[in-house]
This record gives structure tokens, sequence and C-alpha cells, in this order.
């Protein structure tokens, strides 16, 4: 096959599974229901697994492979399965109630996507693939911190966190030539499937403790 | 095995073994078998260090050099302490009904990981593992804040982790950016991620790239080390663990973002070579400084008050670092082993009074701490006048070293706005602590049997801290010179 041609292909498929992410996160931004977003977040992380499935095939980079493989078994199947099962076994309520309205949170995130694009201009010369990825990766972050912030159930906190994730291993896929060493991509595997494992057991908790799970409440601790 | 893989080896396995045994004297004694081992291990690390510079194992993965083989020395030291002092205390709470076994099991468990953490931290040569590192110890200690599952330490341990994690994933973002640098000035396949590496080629990477790598990693790594403005979750989750846990935080874990912060301070000044990251830190140090006096002085909850201490004392190694100047680097190094000795004694006394007075708010404290815990009250005096940087300890001595440091290098204007806000803290720390110590106690109130608790954890970091004060050996003074010669950048 022609390199120059493959290249050119990787590069638009990237580009596009990058959209897709952040089409992905800006329906989280106005998703109403806990399971669905847990569904959302389990889609964002299949595109993620696909841009490094690209990478992989088209460097024949085996190492990245490995990375498909880790991202598929816990982002886009372990971590969902965990949440859901929490969510249904504490019966939390379905409905998200979010700080700001729907409309004014799309406004804010379509900003913050621009903020992005405007970041990232002065190293888009720096990526090895795709357009904009870095750009996608910026708004992924920075809508991800939004939504933190826009959310007060503890478990929607958790699925901000690990959407801000997604965006940091998207800039990482979009900036190095194959990603980072396996070393450390295990590194920050286990450390995010423990984590969320930990924010699980804090989020029972705290359930427990004030029958809710609304961080508004936690508010004792001033000065 | 090798002494570095002993000392990631020792406590994980330290830990572990605890999953095995119900006897809380066992997990006690085993974590202080492990913190000696470690200890050990440290001095031993420090000796090849001083004769046969930096040591590498597995290839490089592994790599000490001074300023590692000086961290390793603190969490040793910190742990120890802690676990001398975590025995008796649990026990106390466990009679008193404040916990339950399962859950002082959590804490032999978890306590050696998070030290195991921290040696992976300062041992780890590649940027991106030290990265999963520092993760690693911000997960093994939530659980610990919230340890005690009331609804205020369930708040802190949130704060906590939330924070923690959403700095950290900004510092992961700015250790990915370094690593593009990197990719970028070698574009064979993979360049090594390793720091010692990344050295070597610091000039050819790209100043545009490296320089808002470092404001990443300040932002992330800076919210771990609890640097203002960043520092919001670091009063609620010192103040709502455990005192053990509370003595680690402050102590150790604090300096060991610190140091991430730092191996990221040193490459980005060997690259840019400019003080663009060294202003950032001499910035932000000052600004924590600054916050930490007037909370100093208005807390109400004395653990809070003593993590408003740390925040000064945080704010005074960053500001010697950030002046750059082979003296003021010293001093803050200093400054960071006198204070791993000094602040845990604080945090011990604290938990002995918060279990004989089962409040930490002064107001309910009262009068006459002095008469009803009279060896504790020794300790914290001590402490607290070691702390607010009195002589003869060593706090003192490293504080003057910045100064005079700093108008000695020409930068007068710092080095006064420093000695206003130690003077400042000063104030503040003596005002609070004349509040409950001197007086007549409330009626009812004597002591009861409890007189020497805590006593050989609280006695073991005094008397060091008075002895490295008026005599440092020479070995330990000669790898603070080394380090101080690696963080200026003249290794």
């Amino acid at each position: 096959m022609n390199t120059a041609l493959s290249s050119d292909i990787a590069s638009q498929l990237i580009a596009l599974l990058a959209a897709l992410m952040l089409v992905v996160q800006l329906l989280l931004v106005v998703q109403r229901m806990l399971l669905t977003s847990i569904r959302l977040f389990a889609l964002q992380s299949l595109f993620l697994a696909g841009i490094a499935g690209v990478v992989a095939f088209f460097h024949g980079a085996f190492h990245v492979y490995v990375v498909v493989v880790l991202t598929l078994i816990g982002k886009v199947l372990f971590l969902p399965w965990l949440l859901d099962r929490q969510v249904r076994r504490m019966r939390i309520a379905q409905e998200i109630e979010p700080l700001v309205n729907f409309p004014t949170s799309m406004l804010i995130c379509g900003g913050l996507t621009l903020l992005g694009y405007i970041v990232a201009r002065p190293f888009t010369s720096l990526e090895r693939l795709g357009n904009n990825t870095l750009a996608v990766a910026i708004a992924l972050v920075l809508t991800g911190f939004f939504l933190m912030i826009n959310r007060l159930k503890a478990i929607t906190q958790v699925l901000a966190l690990l959407t801000v994730e997604n965006g940091v291993m998207l800039a990482a896929v979009a900036l190095t030539t194959y990603g980072m060493p396996l070393v450390v991509e295990l590194g920050i595997f286990f450390d995010v499937l423990v984590g969320v494992m930990i924010l699980g057991i804090l989020v029972y908790r705290i359930r427990e403790t004030f029958a809710s799970m609304d961080t508004s409440k936690l508010s004792q601790l001033k000065g | 095995m090798s002494v570095l893989t002993l000392l990631l080896v020792v406590p994980a396995a330290a830990g572990l073994a605890c999953l095995l045994t119900r006897s809380r004297r066992v997990l006690a004694a085993l974590g202080v078998l492990a913190f000696g081992i470690t200890l050990a291990l440290g001095v031993c690390l420090l000796r090849q260090v001083l004769t046969g510079g930096a040591v590498t194992e597995w290839g490089e993965f592994l790599r000490a050099d001074a300023l590692s083989a000086w961290m390793v020395l603190l969490i040793s030291t910190v742990s120890l302490a802690t676990s001398l002092y975590a025995g008796r205390y649990f026990q106390r709470d466990l009679a008193a009904g404040a916990v339950t076994p399962g859950r002082v099991r959590e804490f032999f468990v978890l306590t050696p990981l998070f030290a195991a953490g921290m040696f992976l931290v300062v041992l780890a040569n590649s940027l991106g593992v030290m990265w999963a590192a520092v993760e690693a110890t911000a997960l093994s200690s939530v659980l610990l804040v919230a340890l005690y599952n009331r609804r205020t330490s369930l708040e802190g341990a949130w704060k906590y982790v939330m924070l923690g994690s959403l700095g950290l994933a900004l510092a992961l973002l700015g250790t990915v950016f370094v690593y593009a640098a990197a990719c970028k000035s070698n574009p064979r396949p993979l360049p090594s991620f390793n720091w010692s590496h990344l050295m070597t080629v610091a000039p050819q990477l790209d100043p545009r790239l490296i320089r808002l790598a470092f404001v990443f990693v300040l932002l992330g790594y800076g919210t771990k080390a609890g640097l203002a403005p960043m520092h919001t979750w670091l009063p609620d989750a010192h103040g709502e663990a455990p005192s053990p846990t509370s003595a680690m935080l402050s102590g150790v874990s604090l300096k060991v973002a610190l140091y991430a912060l730092l191996r990221f301070h040193i490459l980005t000044t060997a690259c840019l070579g400019s003080g663009f990251s060294g202003h950032l830190l001499l910035g932000l140090g000052l600004l924590s400084m600054f916050l930490a006096a007037p909370f100093i002085l208005v807390q109400e909850n004395l653990k809070r008050m003593l993590a408003y201490s740390s925040l000064e004392h945080v704010g005074l190694i960053c500001v010697g670092i950030g002046l750059g100047t082979p003296v003021t680097i010293f001093g803050a190094l200093l400054h960071m082993g006198y204070h791993a000795l000094t602040k845990p004694v604080l945090f011990f006394a604290a938990g002995n009074i918060h279990q004989t007075f089962h409040t930490l708010e002064f107001r309910l404290i009262g009068h006459g701490v002095l008469k009803t815990l009279p060896v504790t009250v020794l300790c914290l005096g001590l402490a607290a006048v070691a702390a607010t940087g009195l002589p003869p300890f060593g706090l003192f001595f490293s504080e003057l070293t910045v100064i005079s440091g700093g108008i000695a290098a020409g930068h007068t204007t710092v080095s006064v706005l420093v000695l206003g806000a130690l003077i400042a803290c000063f104030c503040g720390m003596l005002l609070q602590f004349t509040r409950i110590l001197p007086g007549e106690p409330k009626g009812g109130r004597h002591h009861d049997g409890r007189a020497w608790d805590g006593v050989p954890a609280m006695g073991l970091l005094l008397g060091g801290l008075l002895l490295f004060s008026v005599w440092l050996p020479r070995p330990l003074l000669a790898v603070m010179q080394q380090a101080a010669g690696i963080i200026g950048g003249k290794s």
C-alpha cells in the first residue's frame, strides 16, 4: 500500500474519531439519565480505543495494541459495568440535577471548545497524525472540568473525572509518536482502575452516612 | 536484591503481610520493623550515593541520586515514627470505640503501601512512572483520611481525592507535553522517558512545549504539595485524618509532591536556561506564606492550624528553591529535613489531646492542658518552639540561611517579605498555643495514667531534631550539598 495514502487515511480516521469523542462529551453535558451517561462514557472510551487502534495499525507498533486491549477491557467494559452495578445496587435516583441549565451549559461548552482550539493552535505543527486532535483533547479536558463543577451527585463527578482522563490520553496519542512507553501506559491504566474502585467505596460510604450523594451537603469544613 | 529494590519491596510486603494477621500488636510491630529496615537501607543508599554517584537498578528504571537519597531518609524517618505512635493511638481509639478493628487493620495495611508509593516517586527514573506513583500515593491515602467515617472526615476525603485527581490530571497533561518535546527532538521510535536521559538532551527540547508543560505540572503537583491557591484541600484532609496519617501527609507527602515538581523545575531550567520556573515557584511560595499567616491566627481547630503552618513551611521551601542560589537551595533542603522531624511531633501531641478531650476546638479544650497532659505538652511546646523558628532548633538556622542567602544574592525585597510572613506566623502560633496550654484546667480533669503515651515516637523525632540542630554529620551535609547542586543545575 502507498504509505502517503495510508497515512492520509489514518489522519482522517483519527480526526473523525476524535470529533466523535467531542460529540459524545457534549451529549454527556446535556444528558439527564445517569445510566445513559455511563453508557456514553463507555462509547467515548470506545472511540479512544479506536484511535489507538488506528495508530497501532498504521505504524505496526505492537505495544499500542496492548493499550487498545487495556482500554477496551478497562474503560469500555469493566468501569462502566462497575459504575452501572453501583448505581443499581444503591438505588440512586436516575435524574441528574445540574447547577446550570442545559442550554446555558451547552453554550459554555461551546465556548470552552473554542478556547481549546485557540490554545492548541501554536502546537498544530507538532501533531503526528490527524488534524486538530490536540484541540479536541484540550476541549475534552476543559469541558470535563465544567462537567465536574456542574454536577452535584458524587458519581457523576467521578464520570466527569474519567472524561478528563480520556482527554489527556487523547493528547498523548496526538502529540507523541506512538503514545507513551508501555510501562507508563500500564501505570496510568491501573491507577485509573484502582482510583475508580476507591472512589466507589467512598461514594458508598458517603451515601450510607449522609443518606444522599449530593456533594453540596459536604460543606461543614470551612476556613 | 539490592538497595533500591528492597526499599520498594520491604514496605509493600509489610503492607500485604498485615492482611494476614488480626493481632494489633503484630500489625504495629510489622510497621515498625519495615520502616526500621528502610531507614537502615536509606543510610546504606546515602553511603553508596556519596561514594559512587547516582545508583541505578533494573536497567536505569530505578535511579537514586543525592536528592532521592535525602528524600528516602525523610520518608523512612517519618514513617518509622508514625508506626511507633500508631500502635498505642489505635489501642486507645479501639478502647473508646472510635474505630472498628477492621478499620485499624485498614490503617496498618494502607500506611506501608502509601510509603512504598512515596519511595517509588523518589526512586523512579521515568517521569511517567513518577506520575503513576504520585497518583498511587494519593489513592492509598484517601481511605486513610476517611478512616473515622464521620461526616466531616468523609467530606475531607472527598475534597482531597477530587482536587487531588483533577490536579494530577493536569500534571499528566504536563508530563505528556514533556514527552512530546522529547519525541520531537528525537524522532527515533519511542525515545526514553527517563529523567536522566531528558537532562542530557534538555537544550534541544522545544522551549514552548516545556514552558507550557511546566505550567501544567506546577498546577498539578502544586495542588498535591498544597501550594496556595490550590491548598484548599489541605486543612480539611489534615484536620480530619487520624493523627498518624496527618503526620505522614504533612511530614513527607507534601514534600514528595514537591520533589516531583522539582524534577520538572530542574529540567525546565536546563532547557530554557532562564529563571522562568524559579520565578513561578518563588511567587507561589510567597503567596502560600502570606496566606498561611492570617489563617493560623483565626483558626479554631488545632489540627487545621497545624495544616496552615505546613502551608507556611512548604511556601518557605519553594521560596528557597525559587531564589535559586546555592545557599538558599541548601537552606530549603535543610528546612525540608527539620520540618519533617518537627511537624509529626505536633500532630502526635494533637492526637493525644484529641483523645483526652474528645475535641480539637481551642474553645472547647480550654485552658490548662499543661496540667492535664504534662509530658505531651512538653513535647508539643518544644516542637512548637521549633516550628515557629526559634533557636536553638534547626528551623531557625534553615530559615536564616534562606533569608540571608536571599539578601546576599540581592533579593532584599523577597527576603524582607519572607521575614514578615515568618514573624506573622510566629505570632499567630504563639497566640493560639497560649490559649490552651497554660492556666488551670476545668474541673474534674486530671491525668489518667496515659501520660507517657506516644512519647517514644515524639522522643525519637525531637531527639533527632535537637541532635541535628547542633551537629550535622558530615555525610548528611555532603548529601544535601550534592542535592542542592543537582537542583541548582551543577550536577
